[in-house]
């Protein structure tokens, strides 16, 4: 029949059949049972939907997953929870009370402890926000500024600062003596203490009380130590030192049984006792937020009564240069501190610096390229001099420095700014190297170099007048540090040029560290001298030219990594030595320049490092989208430094909301 | 004993040898970094030891050597010296087994670049937003790529025409330059979606509602940066394996029975899951540290990058206790599955039962 | 051959064959047509593209064409490098697997895990550091080639094992052939092709991941790769800038690369495997 088909129950070896039938033809038929037998009857046909259905049993899974996956993320979104910091009562921060800067923080927030060598913004060592120094040295007048104390006094055997009387910790306790003392003897009672060194420059400590104002105020005295007699040193060290509150530091030092890696085991981020005018809030591995603290004892004897204009500064912590400049352009960015290319691109975006066209920023340090000078043949001054002038530096400024460099001058005296003083444009015609391949060439070959090219006409290698070879020269330089693999690859293309043997020595960070110290290398690219501080240009001098702790390759050396001016060679030079340490005592600025000249010529005669650019110390760009009133060459009430840092905190007084 | 039971003894047999996996790599990721030149100790002191005493640097040194275990120590607790007074370094055994005494505390150490951090610590801050990032995308990859691939496969014709080598195309452009174009495209050129952050940088962490939704808009582009890649992957995997099994005899028989649609295609999509498992489990294995690009790219948070500065700066222990984990996930996600295959496969049953 | 002709029947073949030979050939034969320069300043940094240097120029002032097609030729080295290792490691090891089963199966299936779990980053980063030279392009490929041979063992552990139940293997192994002959002869014949196209997919992943370490900053030192080319870019901010040309070219040559092959490999199967054709 048409339409149904019969069949009696329980035929057993028939079962297999009856599903096969009853979909046969993809026809669907409705089982009906009656007394014993099986009717089928046709009902609908089934249309070849497979979406649908498949689309049912994909729903199934997905509604199956999609509950596993809600509770994937009610399991995994407990974890950012973790709040840091004190007590946290607000969680958004409003944008007109806020300031927000950035490129001073690299990488996850670790300890805010100020004993620890590398604690996080804000208290690593140049900032001070929460915790403060006795002075300031503010980079662009050269003076010495008054903070928790004043400069009173400088004589050739002591150095005496007054201590402000109004100066208070966040717990209301005055700072005192007693917590200056502590600061500095801390490296005294553990020998792994930051700013321990000090103890190599002063002998003593004392303190006494003067008549100030209508009171008394401690006065503290460092007396020089003799055997260095060195107050460009201290001054140095004290502009780093931050005075932490000893009643505090004392209690947790008991606590941990005189342990001192105990000791820094603590991270010191839940409200800290600070003196200054910020205080740690809150904080994760994406931020760092300071509040501002209303009873900052500075407002009424520093700032005339008035508060810093943001009341929270926020320090985002990018991975890459690219977010910062991409959120300065956008205005989310105030401030920031990192090198960004082709800035005068930017300015549209509303970003700013202190000179409106180049170089855009004030240079203070020099990127060099640093030669070992026991190696073969480096360790021949007509070597190095030859490289000095193959360089093409303007070449170098423009292509890997985007132009932000004044033309650099021969020898390692900024002609500008603080050092203009000392520098003798004479001394550098006279005796410094400038771009010219010809002579380059012509002093390689005067003595004794010849560079043998291959079929090309391209530079092969180079033999001495013996006829012995010479192996190929390395600039080392770590990769991924961008600018300076830039600088390092055009060098290296200058050199060759000139028919000399070098070649760019990539590394990974971790090598290129390990080896400046114990002088495994040819050559390097590095900033020696790289902060700017009142022993400038002296430091600078010193940190590459003094053989005082002169180590052969294989011991360390903590300056000097070219090893210059062996003290056991018979062409050692006494006179660097003995102008580096009589300079820091000389007080008659007459006798200064011409030490300084004398210095600078050595230099230029013997070529221990080839300066390449000047860099400033922190690069200075501000957005003027949110805050306005950044210092700039037009208006330099204060220098160019981060608002975090030295007399660069005066611009959080200063500067106002965008209307 | 165990012929009765071949699927536990495959499970148990599979886990043997992952457990030894688990071993090898364990001692393999001990030896590794210390193999390299450069050593922890000694970068740290060069990246801010200039200017330092000599003596201070060496008090600096040996502190560090003493707090990770680098040296030997006497009883007393000061370090053993040598003839010329510097510090005795300890075995390479004597590490190791401190090492292995360590993870089976649960305790992974201290980070060296990041001192005084743990790396159990940096490990939970972070981690939590690697998985946020990738655990979607890899299922709702995985979900719909199985999805379309399944269609293409089904349906062939024009809808696979198109989306074949539209899937082909998106899995061949590489990661790093297709977060980058998003990125430029969707927050600078048309400033749509943020292009820094996990969240916006005037809130903090809290179990709000605001912050969640602050977060997500966040977390779209980088999401979008890896889930196509992904579902392409899938998608294609999913359409070679389908169109392979329509073509199968057994299937060819089963429609000639006439069983109903739906039901084959059921049969055709379990038997080409299983590979699809794998994949995932590798995907899922690897996701501690897998966002690495888009962490870059984005400046999205997560571990990624710390693992990548810890191999630089030869941070032995955050190294040691991640690479740890990463080996844990791997074998756990690829032994879940082989349970699951082992289950649900009855050719792995039958091959026990045969063997 | 009877294959080749079944082959170029394709369209999505000679599309792919044709994409795939027209890189290769500007990389190899590019020189000779065009100045490769990749020393010289010739223009300001980031020039714009125009008439005479068609894509402009680098942050260095370096002609860019010259940079792509010198990477060009870098990049695709390293990928047939990786491929050859990796698909050489990968086919011995999985038909050893496949064939032998038992126990050698379960150990090779051990080291494959311990390869999976092994970061490669790590070894990278210690190999380079050891070598004087540092990172090569050789030494590059090399590692990319030992870190995924993985999944190639593991598609052809599963195919040979398919065919040791075929009944001309137990024939063979009648006869009194030893095991390695068993290999050569009956079954890597039957893999070759299956081999072949897993090897043109190694070659498509050492070009993807040479770009990937590259971006990352553990690319080949002192040579340019198209990798190389798009980490400069990143790091110094081009896109950003709307210097898209310092960053466009590039990807579009690796996502050429990578896409023919893959279409290549695609259009291959459907010869190879008679199911997959229409």
């Amino acid at each position: 029949m048409q339409g149904y088909h019969v069949e009696k129950r329980g035929c057993g070896i028939k079962k297999c059949l009856k599903s096969i039938i009853r979909y046969k033809g993809l026809i669907k038929y409705s089982k009906v049972i009656y007394n014993n037998y099986i009717i089928m009857i046709k009902t609908d046909r089934l249309l070849n939907k497979p979406e649908s259905n498949k689309k049912g049993k994909k729903m199934k899974e997905i509604k199956r997953y999609s509950v596993l996956f809600t509770a994937c993320l009610c399991l995994v979104f407990p974890g950012c929870t973790k709040k840091k910091g004190g007590a946290v009562d607000i969680t958004s921060f409003p944008r007109e009370k806020t300031m927000y800067l950035a490129g001073v923080q690299w990488g996850d927030p670790t300890t805010f402890n100020p004993l620890d060598q590398n604690p996080s913004f804000p208290v690593w060592f140049p900032s001070n926000l929460m915790y403060e120094h006795l002075v300031i040295h503010n980079t662009l007048t050269n003076k010495i500024d008054p903070l928790l104390a004043r400069l009173h006094s400088q004589t050739d055997s002591v150095i005496s600062f007054v201590l402000n009387p109004a100066a208070r910790w966040s717990d209301n306790t005055p700072l005192t003596s007693i917590d200056v003392k502590f600061s500095y003897e801390i490296g005294k009672r553990y020998e792994d203490a930051p700013y321990g060194y000090i103890w190599d420059y002063i002998d003593s400590i004392t303190v006494d009380t003067i008549a100030e104002g209508e009171g008394k105020a401690e006065r503290v005295n460092f007396y020089i130590g003799k055997e260095e007699d060195n107050p460009l040193a201290i001054l140095d060290v004290m502009i780093q030192t931050v005075i932490m509150p000893s009643h505090i530091m004392e209690a947790k030092i008991k606590e941990c049984n005189n342990d001192f890696s105990k000791l820094l085991q603590d991270k010191m981020d839940k409200d800290p006792v600070v003196s200054g005018p910020y205080t740690l809030y809150v904080y994760s591995n994406e931020k760092v937020v300071c509040k501002r603290r209303d009873d900052y004892w500075g407002v009424a004897v520093l700032y005339q009564n008035r508060l810093p204009k943001p009341e929270f500064i926020i320090h985002p912590i990018y991975k890459s240069n690219e977010h910062a400049s991409i959120a300065l352009q956008k205005g989310e960015l105030d401030f920031s501190s990192d090198y960004m290319p082709r800035i005068w691109m930017k300015a549209k975006a509303g970003v700013r610096t202190w000179y409106s066209s180049a170089p855009y920023f004030v240079p203070a340090v020099i990127p060099m390229i640093t030669i070992n000078c026991t190696r073969y043949p480096l360790n021949d001054k007509a070597f190095r001099r030859a490289m000095a002038f193959a360089i093409n530096y303007k070449n170098v400024n423009e292509l890997a420095f985007d132009g932000y460099s004044p033309d650099v001058k021969p020898g390692i005296i900024l002609p500008f700014g603080i050092e203009k003083a000392y520098y003798a444009e004479e001394d550098v015609q006279r005796h410094g190297p400038a771009y010219n391949p010809e002579m380059a060439k012509k002093l390689l070959a005067d003595a004794g170099y010849t560079s043998v090219l291959d079929k090309e006409g391209k530079l092969d290698y180079m033999i001495n007048w013996k006829g012995e070879r010479i192996p190929t020269l390395y600039i080392k330089v770590p990769t991924g540090w961008s600018d300076f693999e830039a600088m390092v690859k055009l060098v290296t293309k200058d050199l060759r040029a000139a028919g000399i043997d070098v070649r760019e020595g990539a590394c990974d960070e971790s090598l290129y560290y390990q080896s400046q110290m114990v002088g495994d290398f040819d050559l390097f690219m590095d900033t020696p001298a790289g902060t700017l501080s009142p022993s400038l240009p002296w430091s600078r001098f010193q940190s590459i030219m003094s053989a005082r702790n002169w180590r052969p390759v294989g011991e360390r050396m903590t300056e000097n990594f070219g090893r210059y001016n062996n003290p056991e060679e018979p062409g050692y030079n006494t006179t660097v030595d003995s102008l580096l340490r009589i300079i820091p005592a000389l007080s008659d600025e007459a006798e200064k320049i011409q030490a300084y000249r004398a210095l600078n010529v050595i230099f230029m005669q013997d070529q221990p490092t080839l300066p390449l650019v000047y860099r400033p110390e922190y690069f200075f760009e501000f957005s003027i989208k949110g805050w306005t009133n950044f210092p700039t060459e037009e208006n330099p009430y204060a220098p160019p430094q981060s608002p975090c840092f030295g007399a660069g905190r005066n611009i959080l007084w200063e500067i106002t909301l965008k209307k | 004993m165990l012929k009765k039971y071949p699927t536990t003894r495959y499970i148990l047999r599979s886990g043997g040898w992952y457990f030894l996996t688990f071993l090898v790599a364990i001692s393999v990721n001990f030896v590794l970094p210390r193999l390299g030149k450069a050593n922890p100790v000694d970068i740290i002191i060069a990246k801010h030891g200039a200017g330092k005493t000599q003596h201070a640097i060496q008090v600096k040194e040996e502190g560090y050597l003493k707090e990770f275990g680098l040296v030997k120590l006497d009883p007393d607790g000061a370090i053993v010296r040598d003839a010329d007074g510097k510090p005795v370094r300890s075995s390479l055994w004597s590490q190791y087994v401190s090492y292995l005494g360590m993870c089976l505390r649960g305790d992974l150490g201290t980070s060296f670049m990041n001192y005084p951090k743990k790396v159990s610590e940096i490990v939970i801050e972070a981690v939590a937003w690697d998985f946020a990032l990738q655990l979607p995308a890899i299922i709702l990859g995985w979900l719909l790529g199985n999805i379309l691939g399944a269609l293409a496969a089904y349906k062939r014709g024009v809808f696979d025409y198109l989306f074949f080598p539209l899937s082909l195309l998106v899995c061949s452009i590489p990661f790093f330059a297709f977060g980058m174009l998003l990125k430029y495209q969707f927050g600078i050129v048309w400033p749509i979606f943020p292009t820094t952050g996990g969240y916006a940088s005037n809130i903090h962490y809290s179990f709000s509602w605001e912050f969640f939704s602050n977060a997500s808009y966040y977390y779209f582009l980088p999401f979008m940066s890896i889930f196509p890649v992904l579902l392409g992957g899938y998608a294609i995997g999913m359409r070679s394996m389908g169109i392979y099994e329509l073509g199968t005899d057994y299937i060819r028989y089963a429609s000639y029975l006439g069983i109903k649609e739906n039901r084959i295609i059921s049969y055709v999509f379990r038997n080409a899951m299983l590979p699809q498992l794998t994949g995932v489990a590798l995907n899922l294995g690897n996701m501690i540290g897998g966002a690495l690009i888009a962490e870059i790219i984005f400046s999205y948070p997560g571990l990624g990058t710390t693992i990548l500065k810890a191999i630089q700066g030869q941070d032995y222990t955050l190294i040691q206790g991640t690479a740890l984990l990463v080996a844990i996930m791997i074998i756990a996600a690829n032994f879940t599955v082989d349970i699951v295959i082992a289950i649900f496969d009855p050719r792995v049953k039958a091959g026990m039962a045969g063997a | 051959m009877k294959l080749l002709v079944n082959l170029l029947k394709l369209p999505t073949f000679v599309f792919s064959v044709g994409l795939l030979l027209l890189t290769i050939f500007l990389a190899l034969l590019g020189p000779f047509f065009y100045p490769i320069d990749v020393i010289s300043k010739v223009g300001p940094p980031y020039m714009a593209p125009n008439a005479e240097h068609l894509l402009g120029t680098d942050n260095l002032g370096v002609d860019m064409v010259s940079l792509l097609i010198a990477g060009l030729r870098s990049s695709l080295y390293v990928g047939l490098f990786a491929g050859i290792i990796a698909t050489a490691v990968g086919t011995f090891l999985g038909v050893y697997a496949g064939f032998k089963g038992g126990w050698i199966d379960d150990l090779i299936n051990m080291v494959t895990n311990l390869f999976l779990v092994i970061p490669t980053f790590v070894v990278l980063i210690l190999i380079s550091a050891s070598l004087t030279e540092g990172r090569s392009l050789e030494l590059i490929g090399i590692i990319i080639g030992c870190t995924t041979w993985t999944w190639t063992t593991r598609s052809v552990r599963a195919q040979a094992s398919s065919l040791k139940a075929r009944d001309h293997i137990a024939l063979a192994r009648v006869n009194g052939a030893g095991t390695l002959k068993l290999a050569m002869l009956h079954i890597l014949p039957y893999l070759l092709s299956y081999v072949f196209m897993v090897f043109i997919i190694q070659v498509a992943t050492g070009v993807a991941m040479e770009a990937t370490i590259s971006m990352i900053g553990l690319g080949p030192f002192d040579t340019v790769s198209l990798g190389i080319i798009l980490e400069s870019a990143m790091n110094n901010d081009a896109l950003n800038d709307g210097i898209w040309w310092a960053f466009i070219p590039a990807t579009v040559l690796l996502t050429v690369i990578v896409f023919s092959l893959y279409t290549l490999n695609t259009s291959m199967e459907t010869v190879f495997n008679p199911r997959l054709r229409k």
